[in-house]
């Protein structure tokens, strides 16, 4: 008896220590999602998926403004499709190009997604440096 | 060397401002409600691309899209060269040519939602003048109301009536900005009169024409209210095209994320076709 005592006095330091006395407050998960809602209270509904989209899209076009202050005319070429194109309208391609890749993949094929990304990318490529 | 007033972006800026509100932001919401679920109270849930891909798995929207692309098609192989046929026979001068342009911009100053009434009394049978006088006084069938193919004959008559009148003033526009030297070189050359408009005429209204079939190619394929408001979609389904489908969906249903979903197809094929058809006509333009 007299060796199992100090164990007795073990037993609220590891209750403690297991977090029984917070049973009645769940702990909040502070982990970052990318598909939970960014700001709830907010009307846009917006996830840090679909911003990052946007940051994206918004980042490629402050970009271009940014090359064009440098070097004004826009990069003006004929290319492999026929079609005079500025540095915006090859953005705007390959932005249209790669909707229209996973459009018809999701279409005809479904997911997963993988292939398309990489053909979307390899779209975006071409068409800065072809078209 | 080339100079670049800066100072224009300032005067662009609140066209920038007011396009930011009443097309950037709408667009952006619409991105962010195609991938979750929503059931009011602004609570979302995320949902991934399963709308996406539910809707390109659908019947039913490739109905209504194989409809709209139908619609859009006979109404752009009717209206543009019947409005090219009658800007030809306008007047170029004289007191008759504003006479003919009012008439002509009369039909495109009715609202919308006026046009889909006015053709809907107009065609409805017993009741309206064009619905009684072909059932009864010629004995035709005709019920737009039960027959699919009636309701389909409206609606593209009702689209024609509306709208001939914008291709014909903008190619009106073209043809009165050709100078006489170029039909004084023709006659001299003994040329006919197709060969007058197929290489003087044509050539010179191409571009007011690509702008006019851009404009009613769009109008066209989101055109909303007036077969609405005529047909309601029906008989049955026959008459639903896309943006009817869309509004049921995303109103009538109150599926916000397939209707978000949709509208974003329902755009990229838009802005496909649009651009391809500009970038076709105006390829060789900038040699």
């Amino acid at each position: 008896m007299n060796r199992v005592l100090p164990l007795f006095l073990l037993l609220p330091a590891g209750a403690s220590a297991q977090g029984w006395g917070n049973v009645s407050k769940p702990v909040e998960e502070k982990g970052f999602s990318w598909t939970d809602p960014l700001w709830p209270d907010f009307w846009m509904a917006w996830t840090p998926a679909t911003f990052a989209l946007f940051c994206a899209i918004f980042g490629a076009m402050a970009i271009l403004t940014v090359l064009e202050v440098m070097r004004p005319g826009g990069d003006e070429r004929r290319g492999a499709l026929g079609l005079v194109t500025t540095r915006g309208d090859r953005l705007f391609i390959s932005l249209l190009g790669a909707a229209w890749i996973f459009i018809v993949w999701m279409a005809l094929i479904g997911m997963p997604l993988w292939w398309p990304v990489g053909i979307a990318v390899a779209w975006g490529v071409f068409c800065f440096w072809k078209v | 060397m080339k100079t670049e007033n800066q100072k224009a972006w300032f005067f662009v800026l609140p066209v920038l401002l007011l396009v930011a509100f009443n097309a950037l932001v709408p667009i952006m919401t619409v991105v962010n409600y195609s991938v979750q679920e929503t059931f009011g109270d602004n609570l979302f849930f995320w949902q991934g691309l399963d709308w996406f891909q539910q809707l390109l798995n659908s019947e039913r929207f490739y109905a209504a899209l194989g409809r709209q692309f139908l619609f859009t098609g006979i109404i752009l192989a009717i209206e543009v060269p019947l409005g090219i046929l009658i800007a030809l026979s306008m007047p170029r001068k004289g007191i008759w040519v504003p006479v003919c342009l009012v008439l002509m911009a009369l039909p495109m100053l009715i609202p919308w939602n006026v046009v889909g009434a006015m053709w809907n009394i107009f065609a409805l049978p017993k009741i309206g003048m064009l619905g009684y006088f072909l059932n009864d006084v010629l004995g035709v069938p005709y019920d737009m109301t039960q027959n699919p193919l009636a309701a389909w004959i409206t609606i593209i008559v009702m689209d024609v009536w509306h709208w001939t009148s914008l291709v014909v003033l903008l190619s009106y526009a073209g043809l009165v900005s050709i100078s006489d030297a170029y039909y004084q070189a023709a006659r001299i050359d003994g040329a006919s009169r197709w060969s007058v408009f197929r290489y003087i005429e044509l050539p010179k209204m191409k571009s007011v024409l690509t702008i006019a079939i851009l404009l009613r190619f769009m109008d066209s394929f989101n055109i909303y209210t007036e077969p609405f408001v005529l047909t309601g979609g029906g008989p049955g389904n026959s008459t639903t095209l896309l943006s009817i489908d869309l509004v049921k969906i995303a109103l009538g249903q109150f599926d916000l994320g397939p209707a978000a979903a949709m509208s974003l197809i329902y755009f990229a094929i838009t802005l496909l076709v649009s651009w391809v058809f500009y970038s076709l006509m105006t390829k060789d333009d900038a040699k």
